[in-house]
């Protein structure tokens, strides 16, 4: 049976009397899993993340980590083992990369020197860790944050939009750092994103959150599964409406027509190239063919009514 | 770990933090200010200053220079560098960051307390420092001004000085607190100088020895007529109940809040 990193339950919370902002969240984290926390934005995706540190103070309900309830008396205990960079990285800006983490490890105490050299390493930032964090660019920063959470080689690590602002290459890194991490040390990390493909691409593990609720929560395999197995896919054609005929002949009815496009629906990816024979054969000319992502329409239909 | 390592490594940090900052600047230029502005007076006009034979020029230099610098700069300078030293904080996001680590929250707090206190002390040493040295200077460039010739009187003006720092307590825990808990440097910052402009107004009003924010003017101008609580001077007294009040209550009250 998979252990909980995260359990939560019948976590409550708001921010004022009128509405609740989080409504009987249940999240079950894996452990060793990369846990993909997805909604739109506003959806109560950081308070979450302020309860499960406790920086917000619940209604109701319980958040266990590590298997054990976080209160006041095991506080301490459960932090030790968390590496959190909760939204923008707190970071200060007068002082240099190493100051910076300097004064996180002092915070951590038994944290010895040669640590902030590996983890600058693993963050890539050695060339400038003496440069003042005033002029860093935002993916520095944000790979800074994530060095100073990783400070203390925590068990569980707990991002907050880790990608936010930062350019594609930036994107690509942190992707690629947050996977090495899963890997080599087995560390559980939860991070939470308004991007669908973001957690498609990193994630095992997905829960997806809207007003507060969870709507979903499985592996990221069994959610592409659950769409079911019809590939949606669009041709770019010169005759679209000669096109369309052609394919409702061969029975395709659930084909339609959006501009220059024909939209069809198959069952495996054969039937793909036998579309495009079809085509071609009635001197059709066809300039792309674009699979479209079934886990993005399950995300909007999902968080959108 | 023990409390006691938590405290101090709390600590260590905040004066890693002070580096390069305008609150660490600001406490050696408001040191020597007033101690600079004295030595151009005196450098000016050395004549008109210098004392008669056998007189010692410290002590007008000294009294006239405390008693028109203290009350009413202490607390502007208080609003202002308990305002500075939360705001690095505040400008960094740091607080999230901060009740998310494996720390006791109380060293967070009293740690940042006792580093305001700290550079509000060592303002205290640098501003009598400053004193002595313009002092002597003085008394190297004209050597009639005759500092060189006299020793002030040591016991006396730290005495005052001490009395003042402690008189002072109570509003560095009024503008802690208040500094802590917004963000918007400008609350504590508009709070505390409409407070310690009240303050110098309301000082020649009996009650106003129950108003924290005078006490700084009240330790310097009541001297011998301070009214005693309990044998012990009743500003000294009531700041030092004001600072423990509103610190315990501080931190009560931060220790609860949301962190959004």
């Amino acid at each position: 049976m998979n252990q909980f990193i995260v359990d939560t339950k019948n976590l409550n919370f708001s921010y004022n009397r009128t509405k609740k902002d989080i409504e009987n969240l249940e999240l079950k984290v894996p452990k060793g899993s990369i846990y993909g926390f997805l909604g739109p934005n506003g959806s109560g995706k950081s308070t979450t993340i302020r309860l499960m540190l406790g920086l917000l103070k619940k209604r109701s309900g319980t958040v266990v980590l590590f298997g054990e309830i976080f209160n006041s008396k095991s506080r301490l205990k459960i932090l030790d083992r968390v590496g959190a960079l909760i939204e923008n990285p707190s970071l200060y800006d007068h002082l240099t990369a190493v100051e910076n983490l300097r004064i996180a490890a002092n915070y951590r105490q038994n944290i010895s020197f040669s640590r902030i050299d590996e983890v600058l390493e693993i963050v890539n930032l050695k060339h400038a860790n003496n440069k003042k964090i005033k002029e860093y660019s935002l993916g520095m920063k944000q790979r800074l944050g994530l060095a100073i959470s990783l400070l203390s080689n925590p068990e569980l690590i707990i991002l907050d939009e880790p990608t936010n602002g930062l350019d594609p290459k930036g994107i690509i890194e942190m992707r690629t750092l947050i996977k090495d991490l899963n890997k080599k040390y087995g560390t559980t990390i939860f991070i939470s994103s308004h991007l669908l493909s973001e957690i498609e691409r990193t994630c095992t593990h997905v829960g997806i959150i809207r007003d507060g609720k969870m709507l979903y929560q499985d592996t990221v395999a069994s959610l592409k599964e659950s769409k079911g197995t019809n590939i949606k896919f669009d041709i770019e054609v010169d005759k679209s409406i000669e096109a369309l005929s052609v394919l409702k002949n061969l029975k395709m009815k659930n084909a339609s027509l959006l501009d220059n496009f024909v939209q069809i629906e198959v069952k495996n990816k054969e039937e793909i190239t036998e579309v495009i024979d079809v085509l071609r054969a009635k001197k059709i000319n066809i300039y792309q063919v674009t699979i479209k992502n079934n886990l993005e329409e399950l995300f909007l239909s999902l968080t959108e009514n | 770990m023990t409390v006691l390592s938590f405290y101090i490594s709390c600590i260590k940090n905040e004066f890693i933090k002070l580096k390069r900052t305008f609150a660490f600047w600001l406490t050696i230029i408001s040191a020597i200010l007033f101690p600079i502005l004295f030595f151009i007076a005196y450098f000016l006009k050395h004549k008109t200053n210098t004392p008669e034979i056998g007189i010692n020029p410290w002590e007008k230099f000294m009294t006239t220079q405390i008693e028109n610098s203290i009350p009413f700069f202490i607390p502007m300078f208080i609003v202002l560098i308990t305002s500075l030293i939360m705001q690095i904080e505040h400008k960094s996001l740091g607080l999230k960051h901060l009740f998310a680590l494996p720390i006791p929250k109380w060293s967070v707090y009293f740690g940042k307390l006792t580093i305001v206190v700290f550079a509000i002390v060592a303002t205290y040493v640098y501003y009598y420092i400053a004193i002595l040295l313009t002092g002597a200077l003085l008394g190297f460039i004209h050597t009639g001004l005759a500092f060189l010739n006299f020793q002030p009187e040591h016991l006396k003006f730290i005495k005052i000085l001490f009395t003042s720092f402690i008189a002072s307590l109570g509003i560095i825990g009024i503008q802690f607190w208040l500094s802590f808990r917004f963000e918007n440097f400008i609350v504590p910052l508009g709070v505390g100088m409409f407070f310690a402009i009240i303050g110098i107004i309301i000082s020649q009003a009996p009650q106003s020895i129950y108003f924290p924010y005078s006490f700084s003017v009240l330790s310097v101008s009541l001297g011998d007529k301070m009214p005693l609580t309990f044998g012990v001077s009743s500003v000294t007294l009531f700041s030092i109940i004001c600072f423990l009040m509103t610190s315990v209550l501080g931190y009560i009250h931060i220790k609860k809040i949301n962190i959004e």
